[in-house]
């Protein structure tokens, strides 16, 4: 599923986060953003489930769209918004129950009832976030028994168990340890030929290494949108250059 | 588009199926592959592999043309060397940037920074080969209506010369290929072969001059080609460096070779 | 040189040898009101004691219909006290947007339970004795008790859920959830165990008040159990103050007095250990 940002303002209170912000993306591809704490690149990453809607004192311009629908029309139910489009946050968030029960959650707050199908879509979830082989003799074990990597990759099969067409995901390997991050980038890589991935990251060699386009914010801007291997080779513009080589002021 | 689906039938899953609540694609396809065992920036890696390599047997297959071409002065041989030089120069771009973007996007450290290092060498120097089959066979069309004499080609050795990059350039795709620098050596050895072979050449390019006063220029310009010859040798030597650099870790450049 | 002086070595010491006695001495003083009680009530304890009514003015027979009283006025108390104080703990911390309002709610809350017991009985009283005709009633006391409760069961409702970081609220948000299926389905069972440590000590606490059933519930003396929610009860802490002070023989009472104390100090200390092993186990 496609999203468009058409012009978008975005308010905290008084504070401008983000600059009158437009941007395709395209269905089936991973799109990276990048820039300095606090360039809201995250903020509009939320954007597109409507998480910043649990904020007080937002105040948004302009249009976001998801599969051509404005998200933020009245007629939007934001959990039906939310089943459509996933989210993987930044620390591995597992809640405090089994881990089958955690994968079939989504499932089952969507009022899935049959046994059969459950465990079926939690199996091909594990699979999917390339978690099976190393829990499957321990499903009913807690998720809190798996280690930082895991519990992420098991965040990404609760993701995916309800089959969304877009998975955002809020520097998903910030907390990891290198292999596990190794692991959650390839499954990010993967994950494209299915879902359309947007990746917020702190890390500008995770974008390189898993994108297609990136997009730099600076200062609630988004400075340039490009091809991930034009952005890192040849960027336009020379903030983007600078930030990238760490020539930062 | 975002309303709830109304569920009526006893487990609902068709209802969810219909309101594309749940994707079809999720339930009916195993389209994901997830558990590979290689990274997709390996697979990458493997790629410009695959490219180099088969830039590689194009330049043998080239450099091989030319030499029958010269041999039996077969101008259709090098009208097609001529037209595929085109490809060997498109194989360079086409690498250069695929190192490039690895280079850009990916980081590459310890092995993987050596075989990208010396693939854009290696790459520059098999299309400066391709290069020299070009001319050669350049050569070959200019002076297609001379009288050539095929005593002459025997006496400096041509095809002998020819034979022996060949071989170079087959040793050292191979030793690519299989990561296997044992046959360093020989490669080495051969060099030292094809300068003995030019520097006899010359010697006796000279006396046949004074012979064949009418044959003057088109002698002159037979010595470029022994020279082109004579430099192919040398970058496969170079080449071969590269690949002990990539494999082995070491530095061979411009030290004695045994 | 790393020395220090003597004199700030002494006057540390000192002032440390203060804490230590201070704190062992809490410890000294709980054991011996225990060790006072038990030594004193353990001779009356036998399966008489614990299952049989009083009998000749108290003298003898056992204080089975205080102990059933206590119990009765416990669960009452908690059935009314517990939804209620579990829910408004949710909407407080979950559901109201209304900063100005929480804050009132919780002053309010605070003040309910600094008001002494005495006064909670006299209002319960003055409103369910009175006002409603409910009389001298165990759902009188109940409820009285149960007001008593609130309070403490909404400040540990509230900090149960507090506890609970927002990472879990946004997964659960973020997977389509509603806000109820979260609370219900991720935030409430997060919560339970230390939920249920905030009711096991109110419970301790309603058990062992006094005052809220003196003008509500409590009988002086009664030969059988209560029949309806609108009999009046025995209970422990006022069978005690009775016992204890107006009896016919206090001399031939006393012992039975440190019996039914013993009994309640053990409901109360059982209740204690309870919550502490449930808040553990989390």
């Amino acid at each position: 599923m496609k999203i468009n940002a058409k012009n978008v303002n975005f308010y905290y209170g008084d504070f401008h986060a983000l600059k009158n912000i437009s941007m395709d993306i395209e269905p089936n591809t991973v799109t990276a953003f990048i820039g300095p704490s606090g360039c809201g690149k995250s903020t509009f990453l939320r954007l597109f489930n409507r998480m910043n809607d649990l904020i007080d004192g937002i105040r948004l311009e302009g249009e976001c769209l998801v599969g051509g629908q404005n998200i933020y029309d009245k007629s939007v139910s934001v959990d039906e918004l939310r089943k459509a489009v996933g989210m993987v946050f930044q620390k591995p968030n597992p809640f405090p129950k089994s881990i089958f029960e955690n994968v079939a959650y989504g499932l089952r707050v969507n009022g899935v009832k049959d046994k059969k199908i459950i465990a079926e879509t939690v199996e091909k979830s594990l699979h999917q976030a390339a978690l099976w082989d190393e829990v499957k003799d321990k499903l009913k074990k807690s998720a809190f028994e798996l280690s930082g990597g895991q519990q992420q990759r098991l965040c990404i099969a609760r993701a995916l168990a309800i089959s969304p067409s877009i998975i955002l995901m809020d520097e998903p390997a910030s907390a990891l340890d290198p292999i596990s991050t190794s692991k959650i980038e390839e499954l990010i890589f993967e994950l494209k030929k299915v879902y359309t991935v947007v990746i917020v990251t702190h890390n500008m060699q995770q974008a390189a290494r898993v994108s297609d386009k990136t997009g730099f914010f600076m200062l609630g801007e988004l400075i340039e949108f490009n091809d991930t291997k034009k952005i890192f080779l040849n960027p336009d513009v020379e903030q983007t250059q600078n930030y990238i080589t760490g020539r930062f002021g | 588009m975002w309303s709830r689906p109304k569920i009526t039938s006893p487990d609902g899953l068709d209802d969810l199926l219909t309101s594309g609540f749940i994707n079809l694609r999720f339930y009916e396809s195993e389209i994901l592959q997830f558990n590979k065992n290689m990274k997709h920036t390996e697979e990458e890696l493997v790629d410009i592999k695959k490219s180099i390599s088969e830039m590689w047997s194009l330049v043998q297959s080239q450099f091989e043309n030319s030499k029958n071409a010269l041999l039996s002065t077969n101008t259709e041989l090098a009208e097609v060397i001529l037209s595929r030089e085109k490809r060997v120069n498109a194989f360079e771009l086409k690498i250069d940037s695929d190192c490039e973007n690895y280079i850009a996007l990916y980081s590459p450290v310890a092995i993987d920074l050596r075989l990208v290092l010396s693939i854009l060498k290696i790459n520059k120097t098999l299309e400066r080969i391709g290069d020299f089959a070009d001319a050669i066979a350049r050569f070959v069309m200019e002076w297609s209506n001379e009288n050539t004499e095929k005593e002459l080609f025997d006496l400096l050795k041509i095809e002998n010369m020819m034979g022996c990059v060949e071989k170079m350039l087959e040793i050292t795709h191979n030793a690519l290929t299989d990561e296997n620098t044992t046959t360093a050596g020989i490669v080495f050895s051969t060099d030292r072969i094809i300068d003995a072979r030019y520097n006899e050449a010359l010697s006796l390019l000279a006396p046949y001059i004074n012979e064949h006063p009418d044959k003057t220029l088109y002698c002159l310009y037979l010595t470029t080609v022994l020279r082109k010859i004579e430099r192919a040798g040398d970058h496969c030597n170079n080449i071969m460096e590269e690949i002990v650099f990539y494999v082995d870790a070491k530095v061979l450049k411009h030290s004695p070779k045994d | 040189m790393f020395t220090s002086t003597s004199k700030k070595k002494s006057v540390q010491s000192i002032v440390f040898l203060l804490f230590r006695i201070m704190s062992y001495s809490v410890v000294a003083i709980l054991f011996l009101i225990i060790g006072f009680i038990v030594m004193r009530g353990i001779g009356v304890i036998s399966w008489d004691f614990l299952t049989k009514a009083p009998e000749d003015g108290m003298t003898k027979g056992g204080i089975f219909p205080a102990i059933v009283g206590t119990l009765y006025l416990v669960l009452g108390s908690m059935l009314v006290a517990f939804p209620i104080g579990v829910m408004s703990g949710i909407y407080i911390t979950e559901y109201a947007t209304n900063k100005q309002f929480v804050r009132v709610v919780r002053v309010m809350t605070n003040n309910l339970g600094g008001i002494p017991s005495i006064v909670f009985g006299l209002f319960g009283m003055s409103l369910f004795v009175h006002t409603l005709k409910f009389g001298d009633s165990l759902i009188a006391g109940s409820l009285t008790l149960g007001l008593l409760a609130l309070p403490l069961i909404i400040r540990v409702t509230e900090e149960a859920l507090k506890s609970i970081p927002d990472v879990y609220r946004h997964g659960s948000l973020a997977l389509g959830a509603t806000k109820l299926q979260t609370i219900i389905r991720v935030i409430l069972p997060a919560a339970f165990p230390n939920i249920m440590t905030g009711l096991i000590l109110s419970i301790g606490r309603v058990s062992g008040e006094t005052a809220p059933i003196l003008f509500t519930a409590a009988a002086y003396f009664l030969p059988h159990l209560p029949s309806s929610m609108f009999d009046q009860v025995m209970a422990l802490p006022y069978h005690l103050y009775v016992i204890a002070t107006s009896g016919t023989d206090l001399e031939a009472t006393r012992p039975m007095a440190y019996g039914t104390a013993l009994v309640l100090i053990v409901i109360v200390l059982v209740m204690n250990v309870l919550a502490n092993l449930l808040r553990k186990r989390r």
